[in-house]
């Protein structure tokens, strides 16, 4: 029974255009202006999108610990190269001389211990923190690629591409990932590029294809669409230049969420020692699994609390600014309309 | 209606098809092939080696092999396991079946029922302390990193506390001397729990025969009253410690799945009921002035489970993943950990023949999802 | 035509009700002060254009103001109790068995997976109208004669119905409590013109038969003027206009009622010419000082900038303007 007030504009990030609905489209001006004009609209879109995202506290506090793994994914070469010497703070290949009793337990050269084979465990960690995200923006970006190319020409063409391509959408969704994965890593050897291309090419023709051509079938219908056919724009101009921007906004939602799959992914392969990667949180784990120190309690928690928490974390993390962005992009979860 | 379920019958049949081919052509691709892996074998003598071979046209060109492939799947036949050699990897799949079975659909159930109340719960009173507290945990358990979850889970149960197993199926001192095999009593403890749930079943659908005399606490009592004939039942078999040795090894798996997967169901429950609370209906429901409690199950919640059924798929299809995880981690001789021994020990047609039966478990989890739907959907009963 | 009730005590008075809505941008004051009583068997008119505060009226009078809805002041006093202090639970009994509601959207006011017949099976058997399930489905049966609907249709599911059974469906569903006060927000707003006018005679007949007391809530001018015996025009938020239906339609007294009849073909049959109202309804979120219609009136003057109208009463009926248009033609008194 909710009315919008007509006499107010749309609150902010209505609808899920980043570029805003595209201007009517003046055929006399140039290119550059109509882009200018995109340029200024997603940036009002992006403002006021982030004003909806800040509401939610817990989208911002994801936000910070993703930064805060960023930030320890950077300073990792930045200690290798002036503070840690390589002989022993390698994460795969060092070796901490000055202690004889590994795994150590934190200690003023170690401050997060180190694992059994002597290795310093808060370098392992930091390292991995940069293959995640490798890992994770890789798996991410080659989703979106192919789910927003794949929705667009769906959502394009129809008939019997867009069958195709949803069958195969049906398909991959109705299979589970990691089984999917684990059988794989008996057949391949699969290292994080691997992994990551795997994922991302399942993510793209998958659940995300999917919902980003329900997405594009709204786009095509709008005006503009019309307008720049009309003018005599080819099919590739249309999907690239007109769909395919309209529907970053959401894929961006759907980045996220593939970043916490191809994390927990990975994760879980190398807990359980099925993949060719040298260093991960997930080998972490493994390593301390295999030495028999898991079950030993929480005597021996510096092998597996910081690797096993940080895999938690940036996975809910980048899994509830997913959520946050949900809020931003589709109004009717929103506390007030209005 | 029929031509919904036909469809979409035909679809799953289509999508059989191309997991078996995908199957095959995995196989293919991968570095050495299927022939070289059964020759290279120690543990196969050398003429079972050539029986092999013909059996999977291993001689023949690939689009024949292709066509026996097909054929061999959809018969049952994948072959003899390497790890178990001689026994076909059909015979030791079908074992470890109902013990996957068992796991995932008792996880799945209380999952989805805590799932979906706390889900109504928390989108019915918005910002309260509820929502942040069953939000963030949720999310947390949800992303939370499995295999070391759940050895956190026998950390505490088995070791710190000692209350439970620290996991496989039995505990060997127990059954020392048993005449009886495990698989033996599990059987007949999965026909008790389908006996008890189709007395459920039919007690609950009485109650609602019955109209407003089957309301309240009796149709429960009653329910309660069988299950508690179970135990004296098995007390009489001379088994019943056995069974209770497994049901002991049971607990935690299943608590451990579950606490994994309810937060899914949770947080899309929330967001469908967010959405349903603004319709139209809630809000004449309450003006009708039903009871606040009415308003939110009959109304609100009944039109938010729709969504929720049809993402049901996806909660499934991440608990079979768990479950192949939870099974690693717990050595449940379930799939899953059939899956992985046979991943770790090369021993390929048993990872064929797993992820054939894992495919084949979640296509059955989208018709059986799909009927639910139409069950529950008059829009489309009612076509 | 219209009936006398000022002998009775009113069935529902609603004395200076005033709520908002929270919203990003502030507080949005959707109603202002608005008063009104309504006769025992008698219909009121509430009319203006949308958004200017009609369906939280009704709303508000149910008590079912969404979250951020908030009731500034004001008294809701049915029957003499006053509703606003009431408590959730106490609330619960008022609504439908003393008031009910026929919804703007019936589209949406059937919820689709149930069948109809026990919608309002369920709304008889939560006030203990019949206490056996037997003699609630009887009713049912009953008032869906009482509609036009073929009481077989209560074993159908709503997207079986057709937008006009539904409306009539929600109708039976009001009236399935015998409330005192019927509110019917736009309940044919959907529906094409012919439906909408058979549903609007029967609707009458309904109320008139069974003596109810209904408030009616359009857009349409002209649908109130057929139905109501009184009549009530609203602008931002305010009362601006009062009186019996037809006097206000005879002599229309404020500037706005007089643009809103003007909109509109005139029900008697005489065309007047569709002159359009020029402007905008102001923004609710910060309403212009003085006279809220001040800048799209054409009688504006430096007084209407400033300060809010007072009252000016003529009997039975009241406005609030400064320059009421009396002179147009002898206004009743
Ligand atoms: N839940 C709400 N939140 C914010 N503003 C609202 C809400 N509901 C209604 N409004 C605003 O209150 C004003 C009055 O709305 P409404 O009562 O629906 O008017 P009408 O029924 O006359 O069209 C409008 O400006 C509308 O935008
Ligand atoms: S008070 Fe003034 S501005 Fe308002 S309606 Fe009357 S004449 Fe017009
Ligand atoms: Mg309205």
């Amino acid at each position: 029974m909710i009315e919008r007030p007509p006499n107010q504009p749309p609150p902010a990030g209505e609808g899920v255009s980043l570029f805003g609905d595209a201007p009517e489209i003046d055929l006399s001006r140039g290119r550059v202006d109509l882009t200018l004009v995109r340029l200024r609209m997603a940036w009002r879109t992006l403002r006021d999108g982030w004003a909806v995202f800040v509401e939610s506290r817990i989208g911002v506090l994801s936000l910070a610990i993703i930064a805060v793994f960023a930030l320890m994914a950077f300073s990792h070469p930045i200690l290798m190269a002036t503070v840690w010497e390589p002989d022993v703070y390698d994460p795969v290949t060092g070796y901490a001389f000055d202690r004889f009793d590994h795994p150590a337990p934190p200690n003023w050269r170690h401050p997060l211990g180190t694992d059994s084979l002597g290795r310093d465990i808060l370098s392992q960690l930091l390292f991995s923190a940069k293959s995640e995200f490798i890992l994770g923006i890789t798996a991410a970006l080659v989703t979106v690629g192919i789910a927003t190319t794949v929705g667009a020409v769906a959502a394009y063409y129809g008939g019997l591409v867009d069958s195709l391509l949803m069958r195969l959408a049906d398909l991959i969704i109705a299979l589970p990932g990691i089984s999917l994965l684990i059988v794989l890593s008996a057949l391949f050897n699969l290292n994080l590029f691997y992994l990551a291309l795997i994922i991302g090419v399942l993510g793209g023709f998958g659940g995300t294809a999917i919902i980003l051509k329900s997405q594009a079938l709204s786009i095509r219908v709008k005006p503009y669409i019309e307008a720049a056919r009309a003018a005599g724009g080819s099919h590739f101009h249309v999907i690239f230049v007109h769909i395919i921007p309209n529907l970053l906004p959401l894929s961006l939602l759907y980045m996220m969420f593939t970043v916490t799959g191809a994390i927990f992914a990975e994760a879980v392969l190398s807990f359980l020692g099925l993949l060719d990667i040298r260093m991960s949180w997930g080998i972490m784990i493994h390593t301390a699994n295999v030495g028999g120190y898991l079950l030993s309690g929480a005597n021996y928690w510096w092998l597996v609390i910081p690797a096993g928490a940080s895999i938690t974390l940036l996975c809910s993390a980048f899994y509830l600014v997913g959520r946050a962005l949900d809020e931003v992009v589709n109004p009717r979860l929103r506390r007030h309309d209005g | 209606m029929t031509s919904y379920l036909a469809r979409r019958a035909g679809q799953m049949v289509l999508t059989l098809f191309l997991i078996v081919t995908l199957t095959f052509f995995l196989v293919q691709a991968q570095p050495g092939d299927y022939a070289t892996f059964y020759s290279l074998n120690p543990d196969i003598p050398a003429e079972a080696r050539e029986q092999i071979k013909a059996s999977f046209g291993l001689d023949k060109p690939l689009w024949q092999q292709y066509l026996v492939h097909m054929k061999n799947t959809f018969t049952g036949n994948f072959g003899v396991s390497f790890g178990h050699y001689p026994r076909p990897v059909m015979e030791v799949l079908a074992e470890r079946l109902p013990r996957t079975v068992v796991l995932f659909l008792s996880a799945t159930a209380v999952s989805f029922y805590v799932g979906f109340f706390l889900g109504k719960a928390i989108a019915w009173r918005r910002g309260g302390v509820l929502e942040y507290a069953a939000t963030i945990s949720g999310a947390t358990l949800f992303t939370a990193f499995t295999p070391a979850f759940a050895l956190m889970m026998i950390w505490i149960f088995a070791f710190k506390l000692g209350w439970l197993p620290v996991g496989k199926f039995l505990d060997p001192l127990i059954w020392r001397g048993a005449e009886v095999s495990a698989n033996h009593v599990f059987s007949y403890m999965l026909a008790t729990a389908a006996v008890f749930i189709a007395f459920a079943f039919l007690t609950l659908l009485a109650a609602r025969k019955l109209g407003r005399l089957g309301t309240g606490r009796m149709p429960f009592l009653v329910i309660a009253g069988g299950a508690a004939v179970i135990p004296i039942v098995w007390a009489f078999t001379g088994v019943g410690y056995l069974a209770l040795d497994i049901l002991r090894h049971m607990i935690l798996p299943i608590a451990t799945l579950t606490l994994i997967s309810f937060a899914g169901t949770m947080l899309l429950t929330r967001n469908s009921m967010l959405e349903t609370m603004r319709e139209d209906y809630v809000m004449a429901a309450r003006a009708k002035g039903l009871p606040e409690k009415v308003v939110r199950d009959r109304h609100a919640a009944r039109n938010a489970l729709l969504p929720v059924i049809t993402s049901l798929v996806y909660s499934l299809i991440f608990a079979i993943d768990g479950s192949v995880i939870i099974e690693g981690v717990f050595s449940w001789p379930g799939t899953g950990m059939t899956l992985l021994e046979a991943v770790r020990s090369e021993d390929l047609p048993l990872v064929m023949g797993s992820m054939v039966f894992i495919g084949l478990f979640s296509l059955l989890a989208h018709v059986i999802v799909d009927v639910l739907y139409v069950y529950l959907d008059p829009r489309i009963r009612y076509q | 035509m219209p009936m006398t009730t000022a002998d009775t005590e009113p069935v529902l008075k609603v004395v200076d009700l005033s709520l908002s809505y929270l919203t990003r941008q502030g507080p949005l004051q959707a109603v202002q002060s608005v008063s009104f009583e309504l006769g025992r068997g008698q219909s009121l008119g509430l009319v203006g254009e949308s958004g200017c505060g009609k369906t939280s009226i009704a709303n508000c009078l149910m008590r079912l103001l969404p979250d951020n809805g908030r009731l500034t002041s004001g008294q809701i006093l049915l029957d003499g109790q006053d509703l606003v202090p009431l408590s959730e639970e106490e609330m619960r009994h008022f609504r439908w068995g003393q008031m009910a509601m026929v919804f703007q959207a019936a589209m949406n006011a059937l919820d689709p997976v149930y069948r109809v017949g026990q919608q309002v099976v369920e709304a008889i058997e939560a006030h203990g109208v019949e206490v056996t399930t037997a003699g609630a489905r009887e009713r049912v049966a009953r008032l869906f004669r009482m509609v036009g609907l073929d009481p077989q249709l209560m074993e159908r599911y709503p997207h079986e119905f057709s937008g006009g059974m539904r409306q009539r469906a929600v109708i039976a569903m009001a009236l399935a409590c015998d409330p005192s006060v019927i509110i019917a927000d736009e309940p044919t707003t959907a529906l094409d013109v012919i439906v909408q006018d058979r549903l609007l005679r029967e609707l009458k007949g309904v109320q008139r038969e069974l003596s109810m007391s209904m408030i009616y809530i359009s857009h349409d001018i002209g649908v109130v003027a057929e139905v109501t015996d009184r009549i009530g025009v609203m602008y931002a938020g305010r009362l601006v206009e009062l009186g019996d239906t037809a006097d206000v339609f005879g002599a229309p007294m404020h500037p706005y009622t007089a643009a809103l009849m003007s909109s509109f073909p005139s029900i008697s049959g005489e065309k007047h010419e569709l002159e359009t109202l020029p402007g905008e309804p102001p923004n609710l979120a910060n309403p212009p000082a003085g006279c809220p219609f001040h800048p799209r009136c054409a009688y504006a003057t430096e007084e209407c900038r400033e300060e809010f109208p007072a009252q000016v009463q003529r009997g039975s009926r009241w406005t609030a303007c400064w320059h009421p248009l009396t002179d147009m033609a002898g206004v009743g008194q």
